[in-house]
């Protein structure tokens, strides 16, 4: 028996030794990137699409070129759950990096637990591009902290000062339609309509400051319940005034109902700014049409190509998922054309080696050309470089039925500098703003 | 010689009389072997990380039970103390360069204040109606801290504080060392004549008033002892966490503790430190489940308080150990007669 046993134990223990070996070998073969953000939210569902379609893409064409070695990419998910806990998120980040042995992390996206996880992964010198957190903060750390945060990069979006600048400049843009279209002599009167949210309080004295600047005049500020089913009180407020734009900033379900109410009333104005909800393909149906004429800041557009890249991307994600991408599918291009391309330029997964070439390239995304900058002082930061030729977003407009895209056109940001992104469609004021003023 | 003697062979005696007879005195001496022995067999950062965070939210939880559970002052806004605590310790840790050490000890000051801040408007609350007040107040403490971002740190809380100590191991001992001392401190205090007070106020405040105790002073009191003990545990969540933000003072963290504390027993102070070391790895470690983790904890949670309604903890007390109806001393339940009294057991 003790025979018999012996036997049965030596190959066994062989079979196991080689496999073991075998897996390990074939374990070294693989780059493995921690895709990580609240799955069981839309953003968190965008990371992990965007980073699919990238390890996908790249396994597809044989893997990363490391050397004279090829690997592939195998992704592993964590679910953060920062929206309702940072302490999970810095648990989910602990895992990736010390169990999972993650040789990359994409993602995350509420900048709290950003931040908290940045920490984390700094300390064990994994690279880690952030997709989702708007916050300047997240890079001034690496400015002020070079050798302790130089680890970590922006992907997208761009940073909150580049949201508001753009947010601003797209309600510059369609005041100037409006003076042009309705003939308006005077100030374009602006009616800032804002949820009654903390995120949205630094706004208001923005707002106040600048649009006087930019020769507008700020003729109310109204601040509705993120979640205000009706809004009527503050639109007919809004028409009191004769505000010809209503620079919106709702990221909550008020957008709805704000968006349809004025078009039920026919408010003579339109709504230009941040519609989280007007960037959802539902929109239309959810104002049953009454949201025609919104203009919102957007990362893609159907049929908008900010490079070359854009539409193969756009229409791959669209046929693969069925919906169009959000910036947090910003993961695609964090590793496909961040990570990857600069592993296989310098041919080694040495951290430290790909933040100094990262730092010195320059390179084409979907949704733009990616620099990134140093600040006043000449320090680092890995933020992303704003402004023509680089990252710019997009203003989009519901027509008809459909979001086009409809800035930068014809963008002149500096003397003898032009922008226009193909596929863009000129803005269309609402007919009722032609009825309105043109009698006048 | 002779004295150190005596005191071992006291200790001896007191461990196999008192100790080792009762199944629950034993899983107390599992449970210190366990914190104090598991870095020997794991040096895992990410074990370590979850157990150190596990220590921190039993301290958390043992305080609500102090207050809530043992004087019965419903408090449903705890995450204030821990928020306090956190908030306070990073900003003396960030603008005066106070080393944790000061800095955990002096945020749990701001604590007691705050305990006593809720302490003083309550004192004439009861039930329903101090557990909707006590709500408000992490609720109003977050809009302060986004009302002054400057010195808050608004949304993104306060970071770059100083770590606890350069290695994990070394943030564990220090943080569960604490916890089991802390704790102690707590079981002492509900042992105490002020925990039969405690327990008194909680069953029949106006007998107790009748009695001559200040039941003021006594409620006060626990609301300071809770917020001391919650500020504690925030400061060590700050210096652990390297931020302290707005998440430390958001309402689901108020209901944790109160489910940590329901789930292990109330008035206990094992049971919530036991629900905790039970419930947070569970959750942490169910990961691969992925989006049937919550439903499974909430599964767990159901199940628990469903058959047993005292708590987990406190029902495999009574599976283990039985009461004798005339010493009122504990005994194994395998037991026919009282240990002491040799009343027959039922």
């Amino acid at each position: 028996m003790k025979m018999f046993k012996r036997l049965i134990f030596v190959p066994v223990l062989v079979v196991a030794l080689t496999i073991s070996i075998w897996a390990n070998a074939f374990a070294a073969d693989e780059i493995k990137i921690g895709v990580i953000g609240p799955m069981k939210f839309v953003q968190g569902i965008s990371h992990w699409n965007g980073a699919v379609m990238a390890a996908d893409e790249i396994n597809a064409r044989g893997g990363v070129k490391v050397g004279n070695k090829m690997m592939k990419i195998k992704l592993i998910q964590a679910d953060s759950n920062e929206f309702l806990s940072i302490t999970d998120a810095t648990n989910a980040m602990e895992r990736l990096i010390t169990k999972d042995k993650v040789h990359f992390v994409v993602g995350g996206f509420r900048t709290e637990a950003v931040m908290a996880m940045q920490d984390i992964a700094m300390h064990q010198k994994v690279i880690f591009i952030g997709c989702g957190a708007a916050h300047d903060e997240l890079c001034n750390r690496v400015a002020k902290y070079y050798d302790q945060y130089k680890y970590f990069f922006r992907g997208t979006p761009f940073n909150s000062t580049n949201l508001v600048r753009a947010a601003f400049i797209h309600v510059g843009t369609v005041a100037e339609v409006i003076k042009k279209e309705l003939d308006i002599k005077g100030p374009i009167k602006v009616a800032f309509v804002a949820e009654k949210a903390q995120w949205a309080d630094a706004m208001v004295p923005a707002v106040q400051a600048t649009l006087p600047k930019m020769g507008m005049e700020l003729v109310g500020v109204w601040r509705p319940s993120p979640v205000a089913t009706d809004v009527t009180a503050e639109l007919a407020g809004i028409q009191r005034t004769g505000a010809h734009l209503i620079f919106t900033v709702f990221s909550s379900s008020v957008g709805i109902p704000f968006a349809r109410q004025a078009g039920e009333l026919k408010v003579p104005a339109i709504q230009v700014g941040i519609n989280v909800e007007a960037s959802k393909d539902d929109f239309w149906k959810a104002t049953r049409g009454q949201g025609n004429y919104v203009v919102i800041s957007a990362t893609y557009a159907r049929d908008v190509e900010c490079n070359e890249l854009t539409k193969p991307f756009v229409e791959g994600y669209l046929k693969r998922f069925g919906e169009m991408p959000t910036y947090t599918a910003g993961t695609y291009e964090s590793i496909k054309m961040s990570l990857v391309d600069t592993i296989e330029m310098i041919g080694t997964l040495d951290p430290d080696k790909i933040v100094e070439a990262l730092e010195n390239r320059v390179y084409k995304t979907p949704p733009s050309t990616i620099m990134y900058v140093k600040d006043n002082l000449g320090r680092h930061t890995h933020d992303i470089r704003f402004g023509p030729g680089y990252a710019t977003g997009l203003a989009v407009q519901w027509q008809d039925g459909k979001l086009v895209g409809v800035w930068p056109n014809g963008w002149k940001p500096a003397p003898g500098v032009e922008v226009t992104y193909k596929g863009m469609k000129p803005i269309k004021l609402p007919p009722w703003m032609y009825q309105a003023y043109k009698k006048k | 010689m002779k004295t150190i003697l005596f005191y071992i062979r006291k200790l001896f005696a007191v461990v196999k009389n008192e100790v080792l007879v009762l199944p629950s005195r034993v899983a107390v001496i599992f449970f210190f072997l366990f914190i104090l022995l598991l870095p020997f067999f794991t040096d895992d950062v990410y074990i370590l990380r979850i157990f150190t965070l596990a220590s921190i939210f039993a301290i958390f939880a043992a305080s609500w039970d102090l207050l809530s559970g043992f004087t019965g002052q419903m408090n449903f806004g705890h995450a204030l103390f821990f928020g306090v605590g956190a908030y306070g310790a990073a900003l003396l840790n960030l603008h005066y360069q106070i080393p944790p050490w000061g800095s955990i000890p002096l945020g749990a000051l701001v604590g007691v204040a705050a305990g006593l801040i809720i302490g003083i408007p309550s004192l004439r609350l009861k039930g329903t109606y101090l557990a909707l007040t006590t709500l408000a107040f992490p609720i109003i403490l977050l809009g302060l801290v986004f009302t002054f971002p400057g010195f808050t740190g608004g949304e993104l809380g306060i970071s770059g504080i100083e770590r606890l100590a350069p290695t994990r191991v070394q943030e564990y001992y220090i943080i569960s060392v604490l916890m089991l001392g802390l704790c102690t401190i707590m079981w002492a205090i509900t042992d105490s004549n002020t925990g039969i007070i405690f327990h008194a106020i909680r069953e029949d405040e106006i007998a107790v008033r009748a009695s001559g105790v200040n039941t003021t002073r006594y409620k006060l009191l626990a609301f300071c002892l809770s917020g001391f003990f919650a500020g504690i545990a925030g400061g060590l969540y700050a210096h652990f966490m390297r931020i302290a933000g707005p998440s430390t003072l958001e309402v689901s963290l108020s209901f944790q503790v109160v489910i940590w504390a329901i789930f292990g027993g109330a008035a206990t102070i094992y049971g919530p430190i036991g629900a905790v070391f039970f419930l947070y790895p569970l959750v942490e470690f169910m990961h691969v489940l992925k989006d049937y983790r919550i439903l499974m904890f909430a599964f767990v949670v159901l199940l628990v308080l469903l058959f047993m309604p005292d708590g987990l903890f406190r029902w495999l007390r009574e599976k283990v150990e039985e009461e004798c109806p005339r010493c009122k001393v504990r005994n194994i339940a395998t037991r026919k007669t009282c240990r002491v009294c040799t009343a027959p057991l039922d």
